[in-house]
């Protein structure tokens, strides 16, 4: 079934199972592979993207339900590396494999959306990202220098 | 002596009279079929055959996972100890390969067996009792010449003496298990008629969703009382509503929702889940859908139980997450756990992520579906051989028992809903109850 998507900005077209899960849908269908697969139970937060600007797990995201939502994957999340989080996952050597950390800067650019100046209460609350490294302390400082950057 | 005299004929007498109706009680009943030749090849095409046992869902429960199908031995809980379902392939010296097409009748439509024995109403031969003589006909068609004849000798009840005398049962049926045919009701339509064929006959859907009475008995076995279908408790589940309320029952869902779920698992409102799985995945996907419709025709003529207050969606908890505002207990665990797949907005995702807010299930009385599927996630759902992607996760063991009652909390009281509140004694009951491990896990119980 051919399904119109609004992807980064991007009107889509992808002929699939109305059933299929947005994540596969974007790796496989259109190899857009920035987003990770890693449960594919909602649980990690390898596959998060942004669904009219919430960060949401694709993995349990299905297709039938992307129609008529604004989708942002990690690569339209700046044009060109430039949104404050990617220059500062870079200043501040946030990723290790970095495997989880598309998923990772997707979920923290939600946060800093919805709330600019965030808690570290806040930031385990909204940033419920899991990472086999432990990136966890260099994740936060990241977003706490992202939110005075971005407030100046 | 003449008081020693008198209570000894007292006692001869009683236990002439028991051993009589005990013999009595353990003559077989008279079926239709009694004389008629025997049956020495299929009478129908198998497709037809098997189609009813399809709508009886024999398999579901005469079955192990994995194992051969109805050659029997699952465990079934009773109050009064652990019984297992029969070998009933065609094999004939372990399942009912020597049976009659008259013995097969009296088993299925009258719960008693070829040798005399009174089946345990866990055989929902109550509900069999209203299938007709041509069902009848090609499920027996279906297990003599269809079905694998499979040699495993049927398992003892683990229910004690005395309480494992079967005659007894003769009296239960005479009071609960009706012996008629069901009879078209003229004033309803044929759809209507097929549909109450179905529920209340092969479909047996009463054995899960209709309470029970002291004698462990249906109380009510037709739309004639309204606690027919009006949700029971069974396995650890609440099997839920399917009468008229509009929070809690079928009240909001049209007949094609009621269609849709029973043939794909899943709709706007809901998804099988729980002990309904099992019926789902053998039985009713299976059905035709002029079957299915009039199923649908059938539930939505069954008017409210009680009182049936409205649900309406109240945006308010959506407000609260958009304004960080976590003030509600379990607003932080169920946006960190929950949301991913159920939304900040309680509504799911279209029929394949179920919506909370408004879900019947959620906001029923009764807490014990949810805390259930908080803790052990949903089965495995089949649709045409492939299974599901979308599936509950289990959070045994991410979450504490006090982290689920107030997730469950929050979910009964948000969104417009508003049911009672659940502990963590309740939900720790039910951890323990469902633990594979533990010596008294839950296991099968009557249906």
């Amino acid at each position: 079934m051919a399904v119109n998507l609004m992807i980064n900005g991007k009107a889509t077209e992808v002929d699939a199972d109305p059933q299929t899960p947005l994540l596969w849908v974007l790796r496989d269908h259109l190899g857009m592979t920035g987003t990770k697969f890693g449960c594919g139970i909602a649980q990690c937060g390898a596959c998060t993207v942004h669904i009219d600007g919430v960060a949401t797990r694709s993995c349990q995201f299905p297709l039938e339900a992307a129609e008529g939502v604004k989708i942002t994957t990690i690569e339209g999340l700046s044009p060109d590396s430039s949104h404050p989080l990617q220059k500062l996952w870079v200043e501040f050597n946030v990723p290790q494999c970095g495997y989880c950390q598309s998923g990772m800067l997707m979920a923290a650019a939600a946060l800093l959306e919805e709330i600019p100046n965030p808690t570290d209460e806040d930031i385990d609350q909204y940033v419920s990202n899991i990472c086999r490294c432990g990136t966890y302390t260099r994740v936060r400082a990241a977003i706490h220098k992202a939110a005075d950057m971005m407030k100046a | 002596m003449k008081i020693l005299r008198i209570i000894g004929i007292i006692i001869v007498v009683g236990i002439v009279l028991f051993v009589g109706l005990a013999f009595l009680l353990n003559q077989r009943p008279s079926s239709p079929f009694d004389g008629v030749a025997a049956v020495t090849a299929p009478q129908y095409p198998v497709e037809e055959a098997s189609y009813v046992a399809r709508l009886a869902d024999c398999v579901a429960c005469h079955s192990l996972p994995g194992e051969a199908p109805f050659a029997g031995g699952l465990p079934m809980g009773s109050p009064l100890g652990v019984m297992y379902a029969t070998n009933i392939t065609p094999d004939k010296a372990t399942g009912i390969g020597n049976y009659t097409l008259a013995d097969f009748d009296n088993a299925v439509r009258r719960g008693v067996a070829k040798d005399g024995h009174r089946l345990y109403p866990s055989m929902p031969y109550p509900s069999y009792s209203k299938m007709t003589d041509e069902d009848i006909k090609k499920l027996y068609d279906y297990f003599m010449f269809a079905v694998e004849p499979v040699a495993k000798p049927n398992q003892e009840t683990g229910i004690p003496f005395p309480l494992n005398m079967r005659w007894p049962l003769a009296f239960w049926n005479v009071v609960f298990a009706p012996t008629k045919v069901y009879e078209n009701k003229p004033e309803q339509s044929a759809e209507w008629n097929r549909g109450a064929y179905l529920v209340q006959g092969a479909g047996h859907c009463g054995s899960c969703h209709t309470e029970r009475g002291l004698a462990i008995q249906e109380v009510a076995l037709d739309e004639s009382s309204d606690a027919y279908l009006s949700g029971a408790l069974l396995d650890g589940w609440h099997a839920s509503n399917l009468r008229g309320n509009q929070a809690t029952g079928l009240g909001r869902w049209s007949e094609d929702d009621i269609v849709q779920l029973l043939k794909t698992g899943r709709n706007k409102h809901a998804t099988v889940f729980g002990t309904m799985l099992e019926a789902f995945n053998n039985s009713t996907q299976f059905m035709t859908d002029e079957d299915l419709k009039s199923i649908a025709v059938y539930l939505k003529s069954l008017p409210p139980r009680g009182a049936d207050p409205q649900w309406t969606y109240d945006d308010a908890t959506k407000v609260a997450f958009a304004g960080n505002d976590m003030t509600a207990p379990g607003s932080s665990l169920y946006l960190t756990q929950c949301s991913n797949c159920h939304g900040r907005d309680g509504l799911g995702r279209g029929a394949l992520q179920p919506p909370l807010a408004g879900n019947p299930t959620v906001i029923g009385q009764n807490a014990e579906s949810i805390i259930n599927i908080l803790l052990n996630g949903a089965g495995r759902m089949v649709v045409d051989g492939v299974p599901d992607s979308y599936r509950m996760t289990p959070f045994r063991v991410l979450l504490r028992d006090d982290q689920i009652a107030e997730i469950a909390t929050f979910i009964r009281s948000s969104w417009g809903n508003d049911a009672p509140a659940v502990t963590a004694a309740e939900v720790a009951k039910l951890r323990e109850d469902t633990d594979p491990t533990s010596d008294h896990v839950i296991v099968l119980n009557m249906r």
